[in-house]
C-alpha cells in the first residue's frame, strides 16, 4: 500500500511538471529582446565570430570570473583537506 | 597496481591527439564552439588519462605538481589583469579594449556569416587562452591531489 | 526523419546505459557505464546543436568523473560479500 502511494505521488508530480512543460515551444523564449541585441551587435562590438564566447567573455565578463573564482576556491579547499592527509602518508611531497 | 599495457599503450598513442584537439578549441575559441573552458577540460582529460593509466611513481617523475599550480595562478592572473587594463583605457571593468584598435586581436571583423580571421576579437581570445590555462592547472591539480593520498600501491 | 531515428536510438542507449550503472555488481563495470551515458548525452547535446555544451560533457562527464571513479575503486579493496549474490 506504501508503495502504491509513493508511486502515485511521483506520479501525480511528473505529470504536472510535464504539463507545465507541454505547452512550451522548443527554442522560442518568452523574452528575447537581449538575445536579439546581442546576435545583432556582438560581431562588430566585439569582434568574435562565436556569439557563445562574446556573451561569455565580453557582456557578461562578470560571471565567467566568478566561475574561474569558484574552481580556485575548489582547488584551494582540496588541497588544504588532502594534504593533511598527505602528510600522514610522507608519500607525496604537497608543495 | 598498474593498468595493463593496453592501456598504457592505448592513453600514451590517445594523448597527443587528445593535446592537440584542447589546444585548438582554446585558441580558437572566438571562431568556432567551444572556449576556454572546454579546451581547458580537454587538455586536462589528456593528464588524467596519463594518471589513470600508469603508476603513483612514473607519474610522480613525469608530471610536477608545482608546474600545473603556477599554470592555474598564471591563467587567473593573466585574466584579472586584462580585465583591469580595460580600467586604465577608460572604458568599464572587462570591457574590450583591443577590439577594432588594429593591433593584435584587433582587425575588424566582417558582418554576417563568414569564417572569421584568427586575429580578431579583441580580448577574448587572451581571455580564452588565460581560462584554459585555469582550467587545465585546477582540474589536473584535483586529480593529483586525490592521487597523492590514495593509500597502498594505487 | 532520419534525425528522429538516431535520437531515438541515442535515448534509448541512455536509458539501457543508465540501468546497466545500476545493475552492475562491479564497480569498475558501473564506472564504464556512466562513462558511455555520458557520451551518449554529448551526442544527444550535439544533435540538438549545443555544441559547446557537447564538448563539456564529453570532457569533464566522459573524461574527468569517470578518471575519478576509477581512481577511487583503485583505492578501495574489493567488498568480498559483494561477490557472493
Amino acid at each position: 500500500m506504501k508503495q502504491v502511494m509513493t508511486w502515485l505521488v511521483v506520479a501525480v508530480i511528473a505529470g504536472s511538471l510535464l504539463l507545465c512543460g507541454a505547452g512550451l515551444e522548443f527554442g522560442v523564449p518568452a523574452y528575447h529582446d537581449m538575445d536579439d541585441y546581442m546576435i545583432a551587435h556582438g560581431q562588430e562590438e566585439t569582434g568574435g565570430n562565436n556569439i557563445v564566447t562574446d556573451v561569455v567573455f565580453d557582456y557578461r565578463g562578470f560571471d565567467t570570473l566568478g566561475e574561474a573564482t569558484v574552481l580556485f576556491t575548489a582547488v584551494l579547499g582540496i588541497g588544504l583537506v588532502l594534504r593533511t592527509l598527505a602528510k600522514e602518508d610522507e608519500e607525496y611531497e604537497y608543495e | 597496481m598498474n593498468m595493463s599495457n593496453l592501456v598504457r599503450t592505448g592513453a600514451g598513442l590517445l594523448m597527443p591527439f587528445v593535446l592537440v584537439f584542447g589546444f585548438y578549441i582554446v585558441i580558437h575559441g572566438h571562431l568556432t564552439p567551444g572556449g576556454g573552458f572546454q579546451g581547458g577540460a580537454v587538455i586536462a582529460t589528456a593528464f588524467v588519462l596519463l594518471i589513470v593509466a600508469h603508476s603513483r611513481e612514473t607519474i610522480r617523475e613525469r608530471i610536477s605538481l608545482g608546474f600545473l599550480k603556477n599554470t592555474e595562478t598564471l591563467g587567473l592572473m593573466l585574466f584579472i589583469v586584462t580585465a583591469l587594463i580595460a580600467l586604465a583605457a577608460g572604458i568599464a571593468f572587462f570591457g574590450n579594449w583591443l577590439v577594432n584598435t588594429g593591433s593584435l586581436f584587433g582587425t575588424p571583423v566582417a558582418f554576417g556569416i563568414n569564417p572569421g580571421d584568427l586575429n580578431t576579437g579583441g580580448v577574448i581570445p587572451i581571455m580564452n587562452i588565460a581560462v584554459g590555462l585555469e582550467v587545465l592547472g585546477a582540474m589536473s591539480v584535483i586529480i593529483l591531489a586525490m592521487l597523492s593520498v590514495v593509500r597502498g600501491d594505487a | 526523419m532520419m534525425d528522429l531515428i538516431i535520437q531515438g536510438l541515442i535515448l534509448i542507449g541512455l536509458l539501457l546505459s543508465a540501468g546497466m550503472i545500476w545493475y552492475f555488481r562491479d564497480l569498475l563495470s558501473a564506472a564504464i557505464s556512466f562513462g558511455v551515458f555520458s557520451f551518449l548525452l554529448s551526442l544527444e547535446f550535439l544533435i540538438l546543436q549545443a555544441p559547446d555544451v557537447a564538448i563539456a560533457e564529453a570532457a569533464i562527464g566522459a573524461g574527468l568523473t569517470t578518471a575519478i571513479f576509477i581512481l577511487a575503486i583503485r583505492a578501495t579493496e574489493k567488498d568480498p560479500e559483494a561477490d557472493a549474490e
